[in-house]
């Protein structure tokens, strides 16, 4: 049986395996812009998100959450592209030996940190049936459907830990500048194309209307800012036509802005949008109202960022990660970034 | 508060709408060209219904100036969720419709005003697409929930309307439970020389051909089919749930006629098999008073005749809510009608963010 100091130490081989990736990411970029749909820019913006460092105190918090297992099998069917080093660092901390099954649609980084990290009980493979495998656990990161086939795959006595797919909220509260909170949340926005479960898509401001609809204009403009540095990159044909049909039931409950590669709606009745730079404004009286607004889809929600981190209590699920805002796309490396049970 | 000059205003609407469906009952041609109502209707939701201001603002387009039903902006099937889409004083409202439950919450809304407008719509279309040669009274058994048992359904007040109107209604739908042994007793009584019309939901249908093998209904009975499966695990292919429920009831696969219709509107589209001879299963007909273009999903423009779109309805019974509304599903244009091609398929996830859809729990 490993220490707990020894997975720390196999952890930190990820960690130093990220840093050389992320040193030579400009060399991935044009393959990852085409695998992930993100524009170049927006892909040297999602890189800044792969987690390079973390304190002992982090990662012994990490190997805590992580179990224990003679075998982990990684099944990577949908996540962010650089959501593979936390899937790896969890798996590598609960286990001796690693295998990992990267998307077929979006190998790239996963397969260049295995090759950095050099470690040989970690491997790549690219065996679809998870019967396949040896392991005694198999990680999925992917949506419910491919969370299903995995458990009804799964061999008997083989554990399933699933990830599933969810969406970051933020509260900005009436003592927030709202020109500068909507600056911090346009950068959480704009990562990935908000295509990450961290990604924030309703934001409940609270106080009066005024404020709301600040917030919510500031946020267009920072959002058009962001295009001309970050352009989005590729929407499919059904995420247009989600968007646009967002924009037209927001429009008419209340109020759009259509920016040239965003959208930000002002209602007082949720309307979760579409990804793809797409936000929903509420206006809350209180922090209660706004829990009771998101109760619908708790469940779903894997983050809360908020310009106060006291207040953001009386928001988040139990469950959910908390971070300032402009934070919100950075977790500690210290478990799963989905904390939803398992 | 009442505000008299809007309603009459209502009312008067209504009067023209219903004049297109007395037309229609009539053999006439309609009375007035269906852009002119549906111009006016715009102009009056605009002005009392905020958040059609709001679309049209936002769009650039001014009421006043419109000029044919088209350049009118269609209030999509969201909106009914998370806004008022109604241009009366709220304590007027005699119906509200309520789309079902998802586990996001919201239910859309169509609170009615006045309903006899909807119901002569739907007795004329109904009874021309489905049992225009039948004589009344004739025996009407519902497969569905009546609309004391589901006051807010649409589909139950429909059918509640038709079963009124045409005879003997009798419902085998109580809170979710399926009385199959209820109707099977009460298809043994069936006078053989009386047509009856059976009204049931697709779902339903399918539910009862794994209880019953056979219900043989007097020669040319009628089934009414309606809805989809969504969300649910049973789902059966069209075609073959048409053979297999006139197996059921031993009746001529063409008197299978499906409708389709929805709670934000009020007027519904049917299969033309039994009204038109020739009429392929799946070509859906438009009364006179209600029309269907496919539009494409960015633009919202017509597409090009044969292509394929999501669903424009322009409906002229629809006086106190949206007189168009944008669908989520798919249609066609073709000879006869259009062809009903499902919902539009929601983006498929590509990180690891929920889709809209499974947060609905649809996918």
């Amino acid at each position: 049986m490993r220490t707990v100091d020894e997975r720390v130490r196999e952890v930190r081989r990820l960690l130093e395996a990220a840093r050389r990736v992320y040193e030579q990411r400009h060399e991935l970029v044009p393959s990852l812009a085409r695998t992930t749909g993100l524009s170049p820019q927006g892909v040297l913006l999602g890189f800044e998100s792969l987690e390079r460092d973390a304190t002992d105190a982090q990662l012994r918090a990490l190997v805590e959450s992580a179990g224990d297992a003679a075998h982990v099998h990684v099944i990577l069917s949908a996540n962010v592209f650089v959501g593979a080093l936390r899937a790896l660092a969890l798996a590598r901390a609960a286990a001796p030996r690693v295998t990992i099954r990267p998307s077929s649609r979006d190998p790239i980084l996963t397969e260049a940190l295995v090759a950095a990290a050099g470690d040989p009980a970690v491997r790549v493979t690219s065996e679809r049936d998870p019967r396949a495998s040896d392991a005694d656990r198999l990680d999925v990161y992917g949506g419910a459907a491919a969370i299903a086939r995995v458990r009804a795959a799964a061999r008997p006595g083989v554990s399933v830990r699933a990830h599933g797919p969810g969406l970051g909220v933020a509260f900005v509260t009436r003592a927030a500048d709202p020109v500068h909170a909507a600056r911090l949340l346009a950068g959480d926005v704009v990562a990935f194309d908000q295509r990450g479960c961290l990604s924030p898509r309703v934001v409940l401001v609270e106080g009066d209307a005024a404020h709301a609809e600040s917030f919510a204009g500031a946020l267009h403009t920072s959002l058009e800012e962001w295009a001309a540095r970050v352009p989005r990159g590729t929407l499919g044909q059904e995420e247009r036509a989600e968007a646009r049909r967002w924009q037209e039931s927001l429009a008419f409950a209340g109020r759009a802005w259509s920016g040239s590669q965003h959208a930000v709606g002002l209602g007082d009745r949720l309307l979760v949008p579409p990804t793809g730079r797409h936000v929903q404004v509420l206006q809350v009286a209180a922090a209660l109202r706004a829990s009771e607004l998101l109760a619908p889809i708790a469940g779903a929600i894997v983050t809360v960022g908020c310009d106060d981190p006291e207040q953001v209590r009386q928001v988040a699920p139990l469950h959910a990660r908390m971070a300032m805002l402009g934070q919100m796309q950075r977790p500690a490396l210290d478990g799963p970034v989905d904390r939803r049970p398992i | 508060m009442t505000d008299p000059v809007r309603l009459a205003e209502s009312d008067a609407l209504h009067a023209r709408a219903l004049a297109f469906v007395r037309a229609f009952e009539q053999g006439e041609a309609a009375p007035e060209p269906f852009d002119a109502l549906a111009v006016d209707l715009a102009r009056f939701q605009a002005r009392h219904v905020a958040g059609y201001a709001r679309l049209c603002a936002a769009r650039g387009v001014d009421p006043q100036r419109i000029r044919g039903a088209g350049e009118a902006p269609a209030v999509p099937t969201d909106a009914f969720k998370v806004a008022t889409v109604f241009a009366f004083p709220s304590d007027q409202a005699r119906l509200t419709f309520r789309t079902s439950g998802t586990t996001v919450g919201a239910r859309g809304a169509h609170p009615m005003r006045i309903t006899s407008t909807y119901d002569a719509a739907a007795l004329a279309f109904g009874r021309a697409m489905l049992a225009p040669d039948l004589e009344a009274p004739m025996p009407v058994l519902v497969v569905g929930p009546s609309s004391q048992h589901a006051p807010d359904s649409s589909l139950a007040h429909m059918c509640t309307t038709f079963a009124k109107a045409w005879g003997e209604g009798a419902w085998f739908l109580r809170d979710g439970e399926l009385d199959v042994e209820g109707l099977r007793r009460r298809v043994a009584e069936l006078d053989a020389r009386r047509p009856a019309v059976i009204l049931a939901t697709s779902l339903a249908l399918a539910h009862l051909l794994e209880l019953a093998a056979s219900l043989p209904l007097p020669a040319g009975s009628r089934v009414m089919q309606t809805g989809g499966f969504k969300g649910r695990a049973r789902e059966v292919d069209a075609a073959e749930l048409r053979r297999s429920v006139a197996r059921l009831f031993a009746v001529d696969e063409r008197h299978v006629v499906s409708e389709y219709g929805m709670t934000e509107l009020s007027s519904q589209f049917w299969e033309g098999t039994m009204a038109r001879a020739g009429t392929p299963p799946g070509v859906y007909r438009e009364p006179p008073w209600a029309r269907v273009v496919p539009v494409h999903p960015e633009t919202l423009a017509p597409v090009p005749a044969g292509e394929i779109g999501i669903a424009r309805i322009e409906d002229l019974a629809n006086v106190d809510s949206a007189f168009a509304v944008l669908a989520a599903d798919l249609v066609r244009r073709v000879s006869g009608g259009f062809e009903l091609l499902g919902r539009a398929p929601g983006a498929a996830p590509r990180g690891c963010s929920i889709a809209v859809d499974e947060m609905l729990g649809g996918r």
